[in-house]
């Protein structure tokens, strides 16, 4: 079942001689329960590609579909209402409120949404994360890998229909990256969700169901993770 | 408040000392205002006694009951639904031991200017006076005889009544040919029937007097004319008007600061979804709570000081003005969140994430 499309959407900055084009045109998909990596050195687009499906860049040209949903044509309030329902973003620098304990975190959600897990869904999800321990403790107080797991629960905590997650493991060490890839594809399957992990880094690819490679703003399937 | 409050207890510090200048901030404001009340007493509390509705001076007086003379055929002329005749003077009194200010206010004791006696016994009989019970904190006492600046004659304190000061003197009342003979001395049979003023009560008093000489003055607008009154309110009430702008920008630059140090917080959580009006609630209500106990301590601490000082000190807490001006602080406080408000709104959540 598609999840994300994205229609000949093309994002270009500046005019003239200044003008750049970040993106040129793109067709893209992505289904439920599909792990997806965008590799690509620097520079090369992923991280427009990633703000343009997470509804915070508008595309010059093209839609992005999202649940149907055409995003693209929307107001930053309706897209900020699409953010907060569907989108769990995981970014490279932790998403954390520095104030809150991880318990707060998930009920600052609360706060803005409804509809979030319940509580045996959240235990479980700690649970899966491995997080439980941490339920009392202050971002500060956690380890880089503990807060990019704290940060995914509480990308999941909304029930998203799609995770992004921005270079999610640039932080860490190898041991605690594959930790987190591995929890990704994890959560990706049981929760029935999609998540789109935006890296330079190749070798998480082989966690992916499928990889795309971005060379100056041109975005091409690669195919999947194992090969 | 979710964001607000865990905040405050996540950075105790912090917020402790915003809240310490907005108490301190307030705690001013508080005692200035105590002070400006209790200056005005000072200067008033007798005129406030009297209950009037208006004073009748000579025109040429310009609104000064101590360059006001009149006779009593005159007062006579003057129709309101109660009249009571006023004759004043300023002097220095003596009792042997101490000497003060005081102001000289004749009057006839069947006329609704006879005050209230808390101690001792009205004046009855000539020579005899009921004084301001704050000459009692002064030493002086029922029975003392008082020497009068300017005159042989001595006055003798029957009883004392409260609160009745005029421009910032304690009152001695007697009755009017007392007062006439003090003042004028051996001239009091040609100025026997001299008094200052007419005080009357009833509605429309502008229509009292007929008589072009004398002039028909609303009690507030004699009081507001009593020399150094209207400059010494206004002076105080500037100062307590410009701390309430300072309290604001106090505030503004504390939460701007706050406010900056985490925008890339805020750009996140804007990124997530969460809406500016949700983050600018939170800062308003920090504000909020942050002012309100700031506020509520500054009361408290101006009213612990209130009653720790020496009586010569002329603060008065009027509770309903700290209460307005407690409230305007809230408010400017909250005004001066605004910046912040309009720094979270501009927060661009794609350039707080990187993109």
């Amino acid at each position: 079942m598609t999840v994300l499309e994205l229609q000949q959407v093309t994002k270009t900055f500046g005019s003239g001689r200044t003008k750049v084009e970040a993106l040129k045109e793109t067709n893209f998909r992505a289904n439920k329960k599909e792990l997806i990596a965008i590799i690509g050195p620097s520079g090369s687009g992923k991280s427009t590609f990633l703000t343009i499906v997470g509804g915070l860049l508008s595309p010059t040209s093209g839609e992005v579909i999202l649940n149907g949903k055409t995003i693209s044509g929307m107001v930053e309030r309706e897209r900020s209402q699409v953010r907060l329902g569907e989108i769990g973003f995981v970014l490279q620098a932790s998403n954390l409120v520095p104030f809150l304990t991880v318990d707060k975190q998930m009920k600052l959600l609360d706060q803005v949404k409804k509809g979030n897990m319940d509580n045996k869904e959240l235990k479980q999800l700690y649970d899966d994360l491995g997080i439980e321990e941490l339920r009392k403790k202050y971002p500060a107080d956690l380890s880089g890998g503990e807060r990019q797991r704290v940060a995914i629960a509480k990308a999941l905590y909304t029930n998203p229909s799609i995770i992004l997650a921005d270079e999610p493991t640039a932080s860490l060490d190898s041991d605690r990256a594959y930790e987190v890839m591995e929890l990704l594809k994890h959560e990706t399957k049981s929760k029935e969700t999609t998540t789109i992990v935006v890296t330079h880094d190749i070798r998480l690819t082989e966690y992916c169901d499928k990889v795309y490679k971005m060379t100056d703003g041109i975005l091409t399937l690669e195919g999947n993770g194992d090969e | 408040m979710f964001l607000a409050w865990n905040e405050i207890i996540k950075n105790k510090l912090r917020f402790t000392l915003i809240t310490g200048v907005l108490l301190l901030v307030a705690y001013l404001v508080f005692f200035l205002s105590g002070l400006a009340t209790g200056l005005k007493n000072l200067n008033r509390e007798a005129v406030d006694n009297w209950k009037a509705d208006a004073v009748v001076l000579t025109e040429e007086s310009d609104k000064s009951l101590y360059q006001s003379s009149l006779t009593i055929d005159q007062a006579q002329e003057v129709k309101a639904d109660e009249t009571a005749i006023l004759g004043q003077m300023s002097a220095i009194a003596n009792n042997g031991d101490k000497k003060t200010n005081v102001s000289l206010f004749g009057i006839r004791s069947d006329e609704f200017l006879m005050p209230a006696i808390s101690e001792g016994d009205p004046f009855s009989a000539d020579k005899e006076v009921v004084a301001d019970a704050s000459l009692k904190e002064d030493g002086f006492k029922i029975g003392d005889e008082l020497s009068i600046s300017s005159t042989d004659i001595k006055l003798k304190i029957v009883g004392f009544m409260e609160s009745s000061r005029f421009n910032a003197s304690p009152v001695l009342y007697m009755d009017l040919d007392t007062l006439n003979r003090v003042k004028y001395g051996e001239a009091v049979e040609a100025n026997e029937d001299r008094i200052n003023a007419v005080v009357i009560r009833g509605q429309e008093p502008e229509k009292a007097v007929s008589d072009n000489s004398l002039e028909v003055i609303e009690t507030e607008t004699f009081i507001k004319n009593l020399p150094g009154y209207t400059e010494q309110n206004l002076t105080l009430t500037f100062m307590i008007y410009f701390l309430f702008i300072i309290s604001s920008v106090i505030v503004a630059i504390f939460l701007y600061v706050l406010t900056v140090q985490k925008i890339s917080m805020f750009g996140v959580m804007k990124a997530q979804g969460i809406s500016s009006f949700y983050l600018s609630r939170s800062v308003i209500a920090q504000t909020f709570l942050l002012a309100f106990v700031g506020v509520a301590f500054g009361l408290v601490l101006a009213l612990a000081t209130g009653a720790f000082l020496p009586a010569a000190v002329p603060v008065s807490f009027d509770i309903p003005t700290m209460l307005i001006y407690g409230g305007i602080l809230v408010v400017v406080a909250i005004a001066g969140a605004v910046f912040s408000v309009l720094t979270i709104v501009r927060i661009d959540p794609l350039k707080a994430i990187g993109g």
